[in-house]
């Protein structure tokens, strides 16, 4: 339904009467926030995905588990299950930031590549497969699964997972969609 | 030039479509293909969404049989192999007095796919056949199951934590089953069979509705 854009107060958003989709927004995102989270959480992304996550005392052997390691270990025996793992813990959120961090520098150093057009085509698309929250409160469900089994003690890696997922939401939160599109269409 | 637009009128009365991409909108007749701004394959309504939803839907009521009646995971102690499936290991769980974590898993393994199979199956059927319900609480049903349908990979992912844990070989293994692929096959299907559904036609399919 065709609906009346209006002039609206900074902060404020107006939504669809039908639908309730929001489509327009007063929008006080600064390119150089999202840029300055986008660049942290690449950062962040290293340690969080190659740091272990949790130490584990079974048979009288402590063991250290990274995020990599099951979804690598399963490529054999079920790839398609190995697939949606590292796609959708790993790939898609770093491929969002990358992206997130290349159309903000863009806006923030006022640059109109022809690369931004798919980088933000493919955070459209990207944005709705990075489910590292999904991958957190999976990891907490394990966490608690396997403390009746064995003896856990949790690693540095996970500190870092959960600064990186901070980052990466606050960074999605920020992200104005329709304020990158205008800027590279020149509006 | 563009005529001024009615408010409170469709778009697709009107002329005019949206750019799912970059949420800009142009004229139909003269973009039929590609969006003028960034390029982007463009129609009025997603193409084929009825017919991508329905098949993406019967993909996933096939596999949720494999995925719930097969093993999900193989637990190998000292050379033995106990399997265990989606409902085993909540029975497991909840006897192990962890009814919290059962709860959860029970409501991402299997409430939310059999509950997202429903609902756009019944949305699907509703806006093909034309029934005039609600379509605001049709709606509020397809947003809640979109929105509850990436939490099924959840599952997925503590799997890939329990393998990566127990890896001593022939003394204590987990490894995935077969149902664990399928159980993939049921929750990208309904995710994908979710965005290929196209909102609006819930709106198109109900004439008198506002």
């Amino acid at each position: 339904m065709v609906s009346q854009q209006p002039i609206i107060q900074p902060g404020y958003v107006a939504k669809c009467a039908r639908c309730n989709h929001v489509f327009c927004k007063a929008t006080t995102s600064k390119p150089n926030k999202v840029f300055a989270l986008a660049l942290a959480a690449l950062l962040v992304c290293i340690p969080a995905f190659s740091f272990p996550l949790v130490s584990v005392h079974l048979l009288g052997i402590t063991e250290q588990t990274n995020l990599l390691q099951g979804a690598i270990m399963m490529i054999d025996i079920a790839p398609v299950v190995s697939f949606v793992v590292l796609f959708c813990a790993v790939v898609a959120p770093t491929l969002l930031t990358v992206c997130i961090l290349f159309s903000s520098g863009c806006m923030m150093f006022k640059k109109r590549p022809s690369l931004l057009n798919y980088a933000l085509k493919l955070t459209s698309i990207l944005i709705h497969w990075s489910m590292l929250e999904v991958y957190l409160v999976s990891f907490m469900v394990a966490v608690f699964k396997l403390t009746s089994y064995t003896e856990l003690y949790f690693n540095s890696g996970l500190y870092f997972l959960v600064g990186f997922l901070i980052l990466n939401m606050s960074m999605i939160s920020e992200y104005d969609n329709a304020q990158h599109w205008k800027y590279l269409l020149n509006e | 030039m563009n005529k001024p637009l009615i408010t409170g009128m469709s778009a697709l009365q009107q002329d005019r479509q949206l750019c799912r991409v970059c949420e800009k909108h142009s004229s139909i007749s003269e973009n039929e293909e590609c969006c003028p701004y960034c390029g982007s394959p463009i129609s009025p309504r997603i193409e084929n969404s009825q017919q991508k939803t329905w098949a993406l839907l019967f993909t996933a009521f096939i596999f949720i049989f494999p995925a719930n009646l097969y093993p999900i995971t193989y637990l190998l102690k000292n050379g033995t192999r106990y399997p265990d499936t989606i409902f085993s290991g909540i029975v497991s769980l909840l006897s192990s007095g962890m009814s919290g974590i059962a709860f959860i898993v029970f409501i991402a393994s299997i409430v939310v796919p059999i509950l997202k199979i429903v609902v756009l199956a019944f949305i699907s059927l509703a806006v093909h056949f034309k029934w005039q319900f609600n379509p605001k609480k049709q709606l509020i049903a397809f947003t809640l199951v979109d929105w509850i349908g990436r939490w099924s990979v959840l599952d997925l992912f503590v799997i890939s934590i329990m393998v990566a844990v127990f890896d001593k070989g022939n003394f204590l293994s987990v490894y995935p089953g077969i149902a664990a692929t399928s159980f993939t096959v049921v929750v990208i299907t309904t995710l994908f069979a979710a965005q290929s559904f196209d909102t609006r036609l819930i709106w198109d399919a109900n004439t008198d509705a506002r």
